[in-house]
């Protein structure tokens, strides 16, 4: 009788210590391999709708919150993302669903933030840490801007969220310059009172050419715009009924040292992260997935892996050692784990002798 | 986290970056008693830094009513608030005790915890986003006084009297505060936000900013602004270049920043002090603002509980609540007010060379001259002196030249009508 309470007892600290662990940061994504189709004729860039995407398997990539470095948002709202991939053997096409149940497409006002989504490449062989890589292992970032989409559908002014603005002038903007006289769109004829476009920010520029922004990263806090001139990513995203579907595309080779390059059976890496704007979801406050696999399949039409396994998938070990921990949150944790991990040891050993003393 | 040493604190606090000071720190004292609230400072900074489009709420330079005024709407009440529930939750009763005030902290130690120490473990900041709301109507409640309670129509039958009148207000001019550990700056995920080596002016680099908003979040004194046309944040940049002595009018020496040099209540005194490594004012009694701050202690931080060691420094206004100003200004108040009340024959000297020149006084001198006043304050026998105060610019040349008595000039009878 007593053993059958002791193996309970056992089983209920396991699964006490179960649900700690799985309390951890992280949601595993690892044995997950997307596979881009690969299909004749031209990709569907801007067609989420379209047919072409049935032809490649959907892989759900879950998603949690980003918890190393601060700011830590612990409960973002992108739980999975769901990936489909077509390629044709000269261009790459990224099919990205996931739920948000509130479009926010505007960062004019001074309280809105963008929903926003992102897939990143490692650039070296192997696995940089998964947060927008480490020292000496740098990934490459296409970040999807539902702002940018909106503004290239239409482009926003100060008028579209303050209808009963009015303004006298601008002094160094020229309405006569493109805008047919609207003073809120009017163009700079001195840029320096535009600072951020006047230095070269990327993200003050009027007008994208594409709502993706081709990023650099090799750490937290280094995230870099690729030059105006590389910026090669193209994409189209739309929000119904509480979802976004987001097309992301570019050449599947690049010349350029900051941009991935991808050739057909082989295993590479891929991360996602969502943003969801509603939420103050902004620079490392949003849902991340872990590495997963991907490659291209090898010839039109049979949708498989040619290549399998983990072969390119780094030891655990060696990804966690890639965890640069940022001193305090490290210890942090570590010291949080260790107050939760010893008091139930004891316990469990506690128990065990106390049940095992019982007639 | 590292530790870095606050002297408004009088201890070390814990802050995301180790202890590193400029050379020089851009400060200055605003004389809340003199302040007529005429927002000509506000204007000019508008006139000068943020008059483009997206910049429309910005205001770099704000004069607010205290006690209701505020812009953004309530920043202070909120952030005391967040800070009160901090304490609570960590059940610290924050106090000042002044009775271990010494030269490295003159206004005694602060046991509470500061923003950064108050932030737990997922933000490097204890702070909040304003809404949109919150910026509109920047001067909302000006002049606005608390309500008188006794006679009748809320008029008061002997007028108002010191210490404390019972319905007051008082202006709260506000800009950057530059602060020796910026809020902004730790809050920054990607440390884009910067103090300058040779004055301490903090900036944000227009490249690198990616509009987070962090630092908006975290500056308690809510002077970092979000640009919707750029996508990225402002802030007021100590008028950089007249500080650097680049403006054209400056002759090569620093000039004092666009809303100090045009207050027309003379309530601004703007300048450098020499910082030493360790983050002390290098002792320069002959400099006005070191003479005001740290030798004087009439001019206080504005909330220096919020641990982030602003530069701004106000001479506290006579008439408001102890506990209010002590709340807002530390517990050097009643001292402060006491010295100004009846201020010493230097600072009476040194009071006025408030505004008096756009070039940044760096050193003066005192010619003494004859008694000309004497009464009794506060109980207490004072004197007055009609002496004379001399400020020197970067270069040690004489820039302005002052008495205390203001002198007279009668009108001859052939110009008595003319402007
Ligand atoms: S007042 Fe605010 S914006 Fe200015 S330096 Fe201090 S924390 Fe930064
Ligand atoms: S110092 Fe210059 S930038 Fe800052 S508030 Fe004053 S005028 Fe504006
Ligand atoms: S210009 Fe001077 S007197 Fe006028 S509101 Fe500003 S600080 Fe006060």
């Amino acid at each position: 009788m007593f053993t059958r309470s002791r193996l309970i007892v056992v089983a209920v600290c396991l699964l006490a210590l179960g649900a700690v662990l799985a309390n951890a940061p992280l949601v595993s994504s690892q044995g997950l391999t997307i596979t881009a189709a690969a299909i004749e004729g031209d990709l569907p860039l801007d067609a989420p709708d379209s047919a072409l995407w049935q032809q490649a398997t959907a892989v759900e990539v879950p998603m949690s919150a980003q918890m190393i470095a601060r700011p830590i948002m612990p409960e973002t709202n992108a739980k999975a993302i769901t990936v489909r991939a077509l390629h044709n053997n000269a261009e790459i096409a990224f099919l990205l669903e996931w739920q948000d149940a509130t479009r926010n497409d505007s960062t004019l006002s001074v309280d809105a933030f963008r929903d926003s989504v992102a897939i990143q490449f490692p650039l070296i062989d192997g696995q940089p840490f998964y947060c927008m890589g480490q020292q000496g292992g740098d990934v490459n970032i296409w970040h999807w801007k539902a702002d940018w989409q909106a503004a290239l559908i239409a482009q926003r002014s100060l008028q579209d969220i303050y209808p009963n603005i009015y303004v006298d002038q601008y002094p160094f903007a020229d309405p006569a310059v493109e805008t047919e006289g609207d003073i809120y769109l009017a163009a700079y004829t001195d840029l320096d009172y535009l600072t951020a476009e006047a230095v070269g920010n990327l993200l003050a520029l009027p007008v994208h050419l594409s709502p993706v922004e081709d990023i650099v990263a090799g750490g937290f806090g280094t995230l870099t715009s690729q030059s105006l001139e590389g910026q090669n990513v193209q994409g189209y995203g739309e929000w119904s009924d509480g979802v976004w579907r987001v097309i992301f595309s570019r050449s599947l080779t690049s010349a350029e040292a900051e941009d991935v390059s991808l050739a057909p059976e082989k295993l590479y890496s891929v991360a996602f992260a969502a943003w969801d704007g509603a939420n103050q979801e902004r620079n490392g406050a949003k849902s991340t997935s872990q590495w997963v696999s991907f490659q291209l399949a090898g010839a039109p039409g049979t949708g498989a892996a040619a290549t399998t396994g983990a072969a390119a998938q780094a030891p655990l070990t060696a990804r966690v050692a890639a965890i640069q921990p940022t001193g305090f949150n490290a210890l942090f944790w570590g010291f949080i784990a260790l107050l939760i991990l010893i008091p139930l040891g004891i316990g469990v050993v506690m128990l065990y002798f106390h049940l095992g003393n019982k007639p | 986290m590292p530790d870095v040493y606050n002297w408004h604190l009088g201890r070390k606090m814990t802050y995301p970056y180790p202890e590193a000071h400029p050379t020089k720190q851009f400060a200055a004292v605003f004389n809340i008693n003199r302040c007529i609230g005429c927002q000509t400072c506000t204007g000019s900074c508008k006139a000068t830094w943020t008059f483009s489009r997206g910049q429309e709420y910005m205001w770099w330079n704000n004069v607010e009513t205290k006690p209701y005024g505020s812009y953004p709407q309530h920043w202070d009440v909120k952030v005391l608030q967040l800070l009160d529930e901090a304490h609570q939750a960590a059940g610290v009763q924050p106090q000042w005790d002044h009775s271990q005030a010494s030269e490295q902290a003159p206004y005694g130690v602060y046991n509470g915890l500061t923003l950064t120490e108050a932030s737990g473990p997922n933000e490097q900041v204890l702070g909040y986003l304003p809404a949109e709301s919150e910026w509109r109507s920047p001067n909302f409640y000006e002049d606005t006084s608390t309500g008188y309670k006794g006679g009748a129509y809320g008029l008061s039958p002997d007028g108002a009297s010191l210490p404390e009148h019972q319905a007051w207000f008082f202006y709260l001019m506000r800009i950057c505060n530059h602060c020796t550990y910026p809020a902004c700056l730790a809050a920054c995920p990607r440390k884009a936000i910067y103090k300058r080596e040779e004055d301490g002016i903090v900036l944000i680099d227009q490249e690198r900013c990616r509009g987070y908003r962090k630092c908006v979040e975290a500056c308690p004194y809510k002077k970092s602004m979000y640009r919707g046309t750029t996508q990225v944040s402002e802030k007021c940049v100590g008028c950089y270049p007249r500080v650097e002595g680049a403006d054209p009018l400056s002759d090569g020496v620093p000039m004092e920043t666009r809303c100090m040099a045009v207050c027309p209540g003379k309530i601004r005194l703007n300048g450098l002090v020499d910082v030493a490594e360790d983050g002390s004012w290098v002792e320069n009694p002959k400099h006005p603002l070191y003479f005001l701050v740290r030798m004087e202690q009439i001019a206080l931080p504005l909330y220096p509980q919020f641990g982030t060691e602003p530069n701004i420094y106000y001479i506290p206004p006579r008439w408001a609540p102890r506990p209010y100003l002590r709340q807002m200004f530390g517990p050097g108040v009643d001292h402060a007010i006491e010295r100004y009340t009846a201020p010493s024959r230097e600072l009476l000297a040194v009071l006025q060379l408030f505004r008096t020149t756009q070039k940044m006084i760096f050193r003066y001198e005192i010619e003494e001259g004859p008694l000309v006043r004497e009464a009794e304050i506060n109980g207490k026998p004072w004197q007055m002196y009609d002496d004379t105060v001399i400020g020197f610019d970067a270069k040690d040349r004489e820039i302005v030249r002052l008495s205390v008595v203001e002198p007279l000039h009668e009108r001859p009878m052939e110009r008595l009508n003319s402007i």
